[in-house]
């Protein structure tokens, strides 16, 4: 049942050491490493490709610990918290000890969500299969409402980003009566069936990142990575003591997982503020202290596990990373949510045990050689970028099996997401509110097919109604967060006005 | 007032609009905000116009050079073919990224009569080295290994 051999290890080893590297170079990220290398799982079947892609997705989020720890700078959003206490060790001339302490709990955090995914994952399934179209649709707008949730002080702007994406989806043909819609004439041919997922991915997480450097001017830093003198070596002993934070930790990163639409680093901080907090010296936390790079570690790799919880049960992407995942079973026509347990046992356990292999061989590769791979922050981005805009063009045109609109989309979107980022628009929720969007349609469509156009029917159903009082909630919650933040920011400028 | 008029013909124009609805009704919350957020401050509510769009200091050559090279790197690709396009582009990004100051240096760098030990001729070989060599093994793995269609 479980496919593995070399062809499956060499493809997890792959993944997890390009993946390292994404990650290891600040600007660089797992989404951004998926996308690029998603065109390969055309040459493979999906569950021996999904051994690269989870390689490169627990390399790439592992591998941002690297430059957070030496020079406090993240190399992936997920590590935001890592370089807090991390940072001051290796002043210490306890570089090596931090990044092994750090590697150990990313593992024991990767693990633990691989168990929450394998307990979690078909119980949810099997009751999102008694769902009826009206349930299924409002599970989106309850995704979608999380995301505003989330969109700390940008609540609107959150959701408008999730809706814009929606109408961006809905581009192209209707699939009930094969009718085009909001396509201009001269494009009739390129967009009947929309825009391709892999274009507007690589557009948004590649494209992007590159003007964004560029405009910097690509600026790179000789950094000394040599941890060769240590002043404290590491131990196991070291995270004796660390047990329930290391619990606690990989169970909010995998919560945080769960939701749509929340990156990595909310994972980071949230586990290192409760770290803090639950901790007997709180005062110790920022001065190399080994708890909160714990805790930020075992979060992130957390997260993994975590956000494919919804996407295996539900068909919702908990972050953007399983965004772009949603693409591979695309490519390989594999519809993903509730029904993919029941329809794919095989690549369902084929899963769970890539999620275990790539995390041990992440183990293995980054705990023993850490001297040498420390040295990955170092390779010259002005030699890597133009490599991936070459992998930005061959993905893209493959997308749809050759099609040169699709590369002119790929540069579209980069753009636009660089102008959103321009406008500080989100463009995690556009992207969900963009892979979502179609289904969102086809179950609202279906209910108001089966209710004779009654919109009552989305109110009858117990279930439902469940939903709606998770939607009501989550409003409240964003409303309520919203205003806090709000607040919070006008006290810190009024603060730092008074200090002025 | 709870119910929507369903036609298979017309079915493709149910959920846009009302997605555009919604896109329209948050805009004017966005604006309704800001206004107030304005008022308040007693800043003009069009500020932003005047806001810096790039950073400072920004690196015209490297962000225009990207878009610029990435649309003629599409449009050359239809005429020369993948390899030939991806060895010229993959150069050209090479020497855009690390600086087009390099060129300046080539004729000194010939004139001396060993280039290789001026660090900026040096660069510019090590970008062909790197276009021609990464252009053809992408060419080779995706293209003839993995049969994965290619421009």
């Amino acid at each position: 049942m479980i496919d593995f051999g070399l062809a499956q290890l060499f493809m997890a080893l792959t993944g997890v050491v390009v993946g390292v590297i994404f990650g290891a170079l600040p600007g660089m990220t797992a989404t951004m490493a998926i996308a690029v290398f998603l065109p390969l799982t055309y040459a493979y079947d999906l569950s021996t490709s999904l051994y690269l892609l989870l390689g490169l997705y627990v390399g790439g989020i592992s591998g941002g610990l690297i430059p957070a720890i030496l020079v406090n700078i993240p190399g992936t959003p997920s590590s935001i918290c890592t370089g807090f206490d991390g940072y001051p060790m290796a002043k210490r001339g306890e570089g090596s000890r931090a990044l092994r302490i750090g590697i150990t709990a990313s593992l024991i955090g990767g693990l633990f969500s691989l168990a929450a995914l394998a307990l979690f994952t078909p119980p949810l399934a099997k009751l999102a299969i008694k769902f009826s179209s009206v349930e299924k649709f409002l599970i989106i707008l309850f995704a979608l409402s999380v995301i505003a949730a989330l969109s700390k002080g940008n609540m609107v702007t959150g959701v408008f980003a999730g809706f814009l994406g929606v109408l961006v989806a809905l581009i192209g043909q209707f699939a009930d009566n094969n009718k085009l819609r909001m396509v201009p004439d001269f494009l009739k041919v390129d967009l009947r069936n929309g825009f391709q997922l892999l274009p507007v991915l690589i557009g948004l997480f590649a494209i992007v990142q590159i003007l964004q450097e560029a405009e910097t001017g690509m600026k790179e830093e000789k950094i000394n990575t040599d941890i060769s003198h240590a002043t404290k070596k590491f131990s196991f002993k070291d995270l004796k003591g660390q047990g329930v934070n290391l619990i606690r930790s990989a169970i909010t990163g995998t919560f945080v997982g769960i939701l749509p639409g929340v990156g990595g680093s909310a994972a980071s901080l949230l586990s290192y503020s409760q770290a803090k907090n639950f901790s007997k010296h709180p005062e110790k936390f920022g001065t190399g202290c080994v708890d909160g790079l714990v805790a930020s570690e075992a979060a992130n790799n957390g997260l993994t596990g975590g956000a494919l919880i919804p996407l295996l049960s539900l068909g919702i992407p908990g972050d953007s990373t399983t965004a772009v995942l949603v693409g591979a079973f695309m490519l390989q026509g594999i519809q993903v949510g509730p029904l993919f347990i029941t329809n794919n046992i095989g690549l369902w356990y084929n899963i769970l045990f890539a999620l275990l292999v790539a995390n041990v061989i992440m183990f293995i590769v980054m705990f023993y050689p850490i001297k040498y791979i420390a040295r990955v922050i170092n390779l010259p981005k002005h030699r890597i970028y133009p490599i991936i805009i070459l992998l930005c063009v061959v993905g893209s045109y493959s997308a749809n099996n050759g099609n040169m609109f699709d590369v002119w989309a790929t540069l579209f979107f980069g753009l636009l997401g660089y102008l959103f980022f321009k406008i500080k628009l989100p463009i995690v929720p556009f992207l969900i509110g963009f892979i979502l969007g179609d289904d969102l349609e086809k179950y609202f469509v279906d209910s108001i097919k089966g209710s004779g156009g009654s919109l009552v029917n989305f109110f009858t159903r117990p279930m439902a109604w469940v939903i709606w009082v998770l939607i009501l909630v989550s409003v409240a919650w964003a409303l309520y967060d919203d205003r806090r933040s709000k607040k919070r920011e006008r006290q810190i400028k009024k603060q730092q006005e008074g200090k002025q | 007032m709870f119910t929507v008029s369903y036609k298979p013909s017309t079915s493709h124009w149910i959920f846009p609009p009302i997605i555009m609805w919604i896109l329209a009704i948050l805009f004017t919350i966005m604006m309704a905000l800001r206004l107030v957020r304005c008022r308040k401050a007693g800043t003009p509510f069009f500020g932003f116009l005047r806001n810096r769009f790039f950073v400072q200091h920004w690196d015209k050559a490297r962000l225009v050079g990207t878009v610029v090279l990435f649309i003629l790197y599409i449009l050359f690709m239809d005429i020369i073919g993948f390899l030939a396009a991806s060895i010229v582009f993959v150069f050209f990004y090479n020497v855009l990224y690390a600086g087009i100051g390099q060129l300046r240096e080539i004729p000194t760098a010939l004139k001396s009569g060993a280039p290789l030990h001026n660090a900026a001729f040096r660069s510019i070989v090590v970008s062909l080295v790197v276009s021609i060599v990464f252009s053809t093994a992408i060419w080779f793995l995706f293209g003839q290994v993995f049969k994965i269609t290619l421009p």
